[in-house]
């Protein structure tokens, strides 16, 4: 479990003329990881693609054209094919369907073009429609000049002065003017220098006839034509897409295994006459695989697998050995955060485990809230059937037990939404009497600024309010407990990990001295705290051995400079007391908002008025609503620091990561098994 | 000048305490605000970093850390403290 899946190397040889069921078994079982052959022995060469591959690959190509025309994207599949199924189909969904869809998409596109088109004339026409020009006239001539466009100032006078023949018409649009100058072409250049000073900027006129204002209607109505055809070929396209999203996904799975199958000899190597496979397996697979194998080629194929030895001598030379993560079902949804930072090198600790246990843990210390909880497990429940795809149903299931154990905090906390929520509602609140009896035990952590609350738990223990002086205390103490647990845990995953590598000096003083520096600054603390002189005395000097092991360890003084950095690694852990204070803070000011000072203050007298409650419920509600948005995110993002900065860096991920273990095979999805 | 009246003195502790989360806050800040922008950089070209971007990122944040910790003490032990100083 803390361990990727023992893997073993596997070579796989045999005669070209079993190849392709040698193949076809591979990929049914899903067990092997190709490593791909570059080529450097003599007489072997990568192989060539097999079979029908060249058509598989062209038909996939079509079909993602169509699926991309229909705007198919990946989904959870509502019906499965059987694959003959689609075989049979096939024709029929690239030929028929696809042409179908094709042409329907390719009118669309004119459509869209022939109207944009359209609306250009109609924008460029709107200005001439205040010229009394018939739209014909603007062109067609051999010994004039026609300049049309916008100008910031009149320019009839100037134009006039260059050119007695010359004839401007203007008209005023919108804020500036509109002019079209018609002149003989020998002056063409004089007058256009003319209207360059005006600021012209020039409107290529349609080649139309008519008024303006008759063209605008002529494109608008021609355009409103089109917008009408158009519309039954969305709707159709929309139709296409809802009969054959299904079948198009399963067609797309069914033709990409395929293509994996008949492209797979480029990764082998092979001669004349011989292929050669080379992966890895799972070492407790390995008997099963090499008898389907063999029983697949008839015989003519030789399995085989390197000897434990010569494994080592793969690991120890730096070959990628793929890393499978094996987790329990329950723990598996935290891979997500395993493999967000990185994948486990194959003589890694899987750290998945440990973020199992402690994740959901802090998770709740931070957000401690019943009425939250709850709030986020049954919102979080309900999105689980919509969103269906694997990472999203892995983080809502991290999201659920995380919630589950702020449930279990609220109540240790006394929280219902907030602490002076509706806890004392619920379970009343404590007597006088109680009070004395509990602090003259020592179990009374202080009543807060909203008096006793209703205590429940072994020994009347909870809640311990967090808001008060004496919780605040022990929370930190706990919090720091829970600090140098899990940074222990990560020393001692250190230590091991540097042992499966062989690196005793980096295990003896690198990793140990750490260890033994976070226990015993603890305990110092602890010690002071209590003031039992023995214990701090023994840790100090703990502190000092530590403090000379690392500098004799391989990295020598300079390893000592690190211990600042391990002091606050540990200090770091106040974020799950403090981060916790602060949504306890923000829930506390909106009960006390609305309860205590909105309600009161707009009722004036004894009774509370209705818009006085209503608006006290809707402030309550407003900032209760953000502080549980708030209440997701920071209890989800400072335990990822925590396990990602103060406990990783101790032992994971320290040699670059691993490569995840992706099997030659594929699993269906569309397709029915 | 010793500072006599409670009143006064845990006010000034307040105000130290506010100091102490506010002045880190802000630290924290401007050290994140390049990491994190480099950070959306990198993703954008390449999203599987994104794990260690994060990682990188909060490497500053726990500085604030450090003053909340300053502030707590200030606040919640401060009976202690006061006891302590006298």
């Amino acid at each position: 479990m803390l361990r990727p899946v023992q893997m073993s190397r596997v070579v796989v040889a045999g005669s070209k003329d079993v190849m392709e069921p040698v193949i076809e078994k591979l990929h049914e079982l899903n067990l092997m990881h190709l490593v791909n052959y570059s080529g450097g022995q003599q007489s072997f060469e990568p192989g060539k693609t097999v079979g029908r591959g060249k058509e598989f690959s062209e038909n996939l190509i079509k079909l993602r054209s169509v699926s991309r025309y229909l705007d198919i994207k990946s989904k959870a599949p509502d019906v499965k094919f059987g694959e003959s199924e689609i075989v049979s189909q096939m024709d029929d969904l690239l030929g028929r369907l696809g042409d179908d869809v094709t042409q329907t998409y390719e009118r669309i596109a004119a459509i869209d073009a022939e109207v944009k088109t359209k609306q250009d004339q109609i924008n460029a026409l709107r200005p001439l429609s205040v010229l009394p020009v018939p739209l014909e006239l603007y062109q067609g001539y051999d010994s004039l000049a026609v300049f049309v466009g916008t100008v910031a100032s009149a320019v009839d006078a100037e134009v006039a002065k260059i050119s007695s023949n010359s004839e401007v018409f203007s008209g005023s649009y919108k804020n500036g003017l509109v002019a079209a100058v018609f002149a003989p072409i020998g002056q063409a250049a004089d007058v256009q220098a003319v209207l360059a000073g005006h600021g012209y900027s020039e409107i290529s006129v349609p080649k139309l006839s008519g008024t303006p204002d008759a063209a605008i209607a002529s494109l608008e109505a021609e355009s409103k034509n089109l917008l009408s055809e158009k519309e039954p070929l969305v709707k159709k396209l929309k139709d296409l897409r809802k009969q054959n999203e299904d079948k198009i996904l399963a067609a797309d799975e069914y033709l990409s295994m395929q293509t994996q199958k008949t492209d797979a000899p480029l990764r082998f190597a092979t001669s004349n006459n011989a292929f050669v496979i080379d992966g890895y397996v799972p070492t407790a697979e390995f008997e099963r695989f090499k008898s389907s194998i063999e029983g697949a080629a008839g015989g003519k194929v030789h399995v085989e697998k390197l000897s434990d030895a010569e494994m080592e001598k793969c690991v120890e030379s730096g070959e990628d050995v793929p890393s499978k993560m094996d987790n329990p079902g329950i723990v598996k949804p935290f891979e997500l955060i395993t493999r967000l930072f990185s994948i486990p090198e194959y003589k890694e600790f899987d750290p998945t485990l440990l973020i199992f246990i402690f994740f959901p843990i802090m998770f709740g210390m931070i957000l401690g809230d019943v009425g939250y909880g709850l709030m986020i497990l049954v919102v979080v429940a309900l999105l689980k059937k919509k969103f269906r795809t694997e990472g999203w149903n892995q983080l809502i299931n991290i999201v659920i037990i995380s919630s589950v154990w702020a449930i279990i905090f609220g109540v240790v906390f006394g929280e219902l939404f907030g602490p002076m929520g509706l806890w004392g509602k619920v379970f009343g609140q404590m007597a006088h009497e109680e009070i004395l009896a509990l602090e003259e035990s020592g179990l009374f952590w202080g009543e807060g600024f909203f008096g006793p609350l209703g205590r429940i738990g072994p020994a009347e223990m909870f809640p311990m309010y967090r808001l008060a002086t004496n919780a605040v205390l022990m929370l930190i103490g706990v919090s720091i407990f829970i600090g140098v647990l899990h940074c222990s845990v990560g020393s001692i995953l250190g230590i091991k990990t540097e042992l499966n590598y062989g690196e005793k000096k980096h295990a003896y003083f690198e990793r140990l001295p750490v260890l033994i520096f976070q226990v015993a600054f603890a305990l110092l603390l602890l010690g002071l705290i209590m003031g039992v002189m023995p214990i701090v005395y023994i840790m100090a000097l703990l502190i000092v051995v530590s403090i000379v092991m690392l500098v004799m360890g391989p990295e020598g003084v300079m390893g000592a400079t690190h211990l600042p950095f391990y002091v606050s690694n540990l200090i770091s852990y106040l974020r799950l007391l403090a981060i916790g204070l602060a949504s306890v803070g923000v829930a506390f000011a909106a009960n006390k908002l609305a309860f205590q000072v909105l309600m009161p203050m707009l009722s004036g007298g004894e009774h509370l008025t209705m818009v006085a409650y209503v608006l006290g419920v809707v402030v309550l509600l407003m900032v209760h609503f953000i502080n549980v948005l708030l209440g997701i995110l920071s209890p989800f993002m400072h335990p990822l620091r925590l396990h990602y900065v103060e406990m990783f860096t101790k032992f994971y991920a320290q040699r670059g990561g691993g490569v995840e273990y992706s099997p030659f095979g594929h699993v269906r999805r569309y397709l029915k098994a | 000048m010793a500072i006599t009246d409670a009143g006064v003195m845990y006010g000034l502790l307040a105000v130290g305490a506010g100091l102490a989360t506010g002045l880190a806050g802000i630290g924290a800040g401007v050290g994140e605000q390049g990491i994190g922008a480099a950070v959306v950089g990198v993703v954008a070209e390449e999203p599987g970093f994104l794990g260690k971007g994060l990682f990188l990122m909060l490497l500053p944040e726990t500085l604030i850390i450090f003053g909340l910790a300053v502030s707590l003490i200030l606040m919640f032990a401060w009976t202690p403290f006061a006891a302590f100083m006298q």
